[in-house]
């Protein structure tokens, strides 16, 4: 999650904020995660502990959004590609672009 | 949690205002939720019941529990896919 972009080529000091900035989002993504997991998977306050089932919940309930928001930017990259290039041929049909 | 550089005085402080700024972001999201999850919303009585504040304490242990459960999981499955990673990298230096 965190350091998936390449900064090699920045200074030092600009790719120490980018990494400390990449680490906040990650931790307020990692607090959002934890407190939607907790609210749909423990209903149960009878004990103090969590059980087992409410464990397994939560696992899963981590599990399957990392998931989830993969394929979400899948589907997004490939709209967004298509509609780019659906911009760039419109442009060209009405040859406000020069053919390459 | 792993991948940060050397830091330097600067950065460490900002490191240490960001774990401050995550304990607060997670307290207020805690007490939210056990406030949802321990308190009827009909409010006929201003105190605390008996029920309540048993939920209440209940409900930050577990809360607590899940963070660091969710934390746990997270670093697990971020070691797995750099593995992955490195195993993919190692068959095909292999096959070129």
């Amino acid at each position: 999650m965190a350091g998936s972009i390449d900064v090699s080529g920045m200074g030092d000091q600009i790719q120490a904020e980018m990494q400390v900035k990449q680490f906040r989002d990650f931790l307020i993504q990692y607090n959002k995660l934890s407190e939607s997991c907790f609210n749909d998977c423990v209903w149960d306050f009878t004990s103090r502990s969590v059980r087992g089932n409410e464990d397994n919940c939560a696992m899963n309930c981590v599990e399957k959004y990392t998931k989830v928001t993969q394929r979400i930017s899948e589907r997004f990259q490939e709209l967004q590609m298509l509609m780019n290039e659906n911009a760039a041929s419109a442009a060209q049909k009405l040859g406000k672009l020069p053919m390459a | 949690m792993a991948g940060l550089p050397a830091l330097n005085e600067d950065q460490m402080k900002l490191v240490q205002d960001l774990e401050i700024e995550m304990m607060s972001d997670m307290y207020t999201r805690m007490t939210n939720s056990c406030h949802k999850k321990c308190i009827p919303t009909k409010y006929k009585d201003s105190e605390i019941g008996k029920g309540e504040a048993v939920c209440i304490d209940r409900c930050v242990a577990k809360y607590w529990e899940i963070h660091e459960r969710v934390g746990k999981k997270l670093q697990k499955m971020s070691t797995q896919d750099e593995e992955a990673l490195k195993k993919l990298a190692a068959e095909q230096g292999l096959v070129k």
